[in-house]
């Protein structure tokens, strides 16, 4: 097992490299992307933070915790989009029958359609982005428990967002459609910029059990924060072992729908 | 005159033959004024609350508002110029007898009265599900206003989308990264459609206002809800029409350089 992970962290590390090179070949418009990613988070947090001085709460949470929910989301859509960019390039593989040369390496095809090129300009962002999340974190004063539930949860939203992105590779395969399909799920996770004890019955509980975005972000933030029960942890960690089993079985079963048009 | 109803025509068309990338698009769209609707449902949750000058009737108009002139003013279909730039299919065009942004602004409009239809739609079926309080505008010089305000909005994106598709002319690995910037991030925050530009600090607001973005949406809304009247509707209209000229002639400018340099890469 050791070797086998080992194995794949080292075709990881090179199919990684490739795609670093790859973006600065091109450092002016990583510049770009770049900076208009920095200005969407700032922008986005000065709102939040404005928004806040007039409101002075949001749905019963001060400032610095709807800070936090902002940023733990903010976390775990740049991780997620940092280690499964190879998911945005996944369709013309589909469209052109490249994907049957995927299939044929003696390695996981999931695996490389997946994490087959990370993004440089998403690594570049997330260490500032830890560091505001832990100093935030840090203002909100919370127990050792606190910190390793957070971790632990956020780990398991990591798992979540896993699931999702399977998912979406999988729809890909049976409808040849996938950047919108992306572009929904990241919309539906964007539910979770704020905490989603905003939202309304029924929307509330599909936000938190159905699509499980809550589970992803909102439970994490409320780990540290020392507001979440025994039950809502147990869920959390059920979940999102059903949802990663459920992924990888869809993911069977697409592949079994691959015509290999076009090859 | 006919040749472009052709276009209009076959453009509307178009958009029926991608039924799943409408659809997704438009769902998107959906979303995105849900998170924003139960956001300014919850700020303002207690009755009687009125805060930045908004209460709870004025701030969900907006987020209702916003749908109707998000669907007029930012559908538009001259995003795909700046690829036509960079792949050289822009030839295909210079050598046809039609005019390239006569072209463009008409396959706008039809992707704008697709788009308003299902807005319209969209706004039906959540202003049923979520009963908000809505403040109708009756006011029949106000609508006016709001109808002009809204045409100068269209006009604005417009130039300034040929303004930053231009950009593959000199750079051609720049298509999307600098349409991401200025169309997805800037004028996503600074029109309004995330939230009014007033709940700002003073001077932020005074520097955006000067800017050609809040023209886009804020401004029309904000017209439709009867906050700017008077002498601060003419100041606003002034500004937005100022714009409509400066982004014109930086257009035409932009793009006469930009045809000297094109060199039909990709073709």
């Amino acid at each position: 097992m050791v070797r086998i992970l080992k194995r794949y962290f080292k075709i990881w590390w090179m199919l990684t490299r490739n795609s670093f090179s790859v973006v600065l070949g091109q450092k002016l418009a990583l510049l770009f992307f770049l900076v208009g990613k920095v200005l969407r988070f700032v922008f986005f947090l000065g709102f939040l933070y404005f928004l806040l001085v007039g409101a002075k709460n949001l749905a019963g949470y001060n400032a610095h915790q709807a800070v936090f929910f902002f940023l733990v989301f903010n976390l775990l859509d740049i991780l997620a989009q940092f280690f499964f960019r190879e998911a945005f390039r996944f369709r013309p593989k589909i469209v052109t029958g490249d994907f049957d040369l995927t299939l044929i390496k003696p390695i996981s095809p999931l695996f490389l359609s997946l994490m087959g090129g990370a993004d440089m300009v998403d690594l570049i962002t997330i260490p500032p982005l830890i560091i505001a999340t832990w100093y935030i974190a840090s203002l909100l004063h919370p127990t050792f428990i606190g910190v390793i539930l957070f971790i632990l949860l956020l780990l398991n939203g990591l798992l979540i967002a896993t699931a999702f992105y399977i998912i979406v590779l999988s729809l890909g395969i049976i409808t040849l459609e996938i950047d919108h399909t992306i572009m929904i799920y990241r919309d539906l996770t964007s539910f979770g910029r704020f905490p989603v004890d905003i939202y309304k019955q029924p929307l509330q509980g599909v936000l938190t059990y159905l699509i499980p975005v809550g589970i992803m972000v909102t439970f994490p933030a409320k780990a540290l924060m020392g507001i979440i029960g025994a039950g809502g942890i147990i869920i959390s960690f059920l979940v999102g072992i059903a949802a990663i089993l459920i992924s990888l079985k869809f993911w069977n079963f697409a592949l079994t729908k691959y015509t290999s048009a076009s090859s | 005159m006919k040749k472009y109803w052709q276009i209009f025509k076959i453009s509307f068309e178009e958009e029926f033959a991608y039924k799943v990338n409408f659809i997704m698009w438009r769902i998107r769209n959906v979303f995105q004024i849900i998170i924003t609707f139960f956001l300014w449902d919850t700020i303002f949750a207690n009755p009687g609350t009125v805060i930045f000058g908004y209460d709870r009737a004025m701030i969900l108009t907006y987020v209702f508002a916003i749908m109707i002139v998000r669907a007029l003013v930012l559908s538009a279909r001259a995003v795909d110029v700046s690829s036509d730039i960079g792949e050289g299919n822009l030839s295909n065009y210079l050598v046809k007898p039609v005019s390239y942004f006569k072209y463009w602004f008409t396959r706008d409009i039809a992707s704008k009265i697709l788009n308003l239809s299902f807005a319209v739609v969209e706004f039906t079926v959540l202003f049923l599900i979520f009963k908000p309080p809505f403040f109708l505008q009756t006011d029949i010089y106000t609508l006016l206003s709001f109808i002009i305000a809204t045409a100068a909005a269209i006009a604005i994106y417009f130039f300034l989308l040929f303004i930053i598709s231009a950009v593959p002319f000199w750079a051609p690995e720049l298509g999307w990264g600098s349409q991401f910037l200025v169309i997805v991030v800037v004028v996503e925050f600074f029109s309004g459609s995330l939230f009014p530009i007033d709940i700002l600090p003073v001077l932020a607001q005074k520097i955006i206002m000067a800017t050609p973005f809040p023209y886009m949406i804020f401004f029309p809304v904000e017209v439709y809800l009867g906050k700017i009247t008077g002498p601060a509707l003419i100041q606003g209209f002034l500004i937005s029409f100022v714009w409509v000229a400066i982004l014109l002639f930086a257009m035409k400018f932009v793009w006469d350089r930009g045809l000297k340099s094109y060199q039909a890469l990709g073709r």
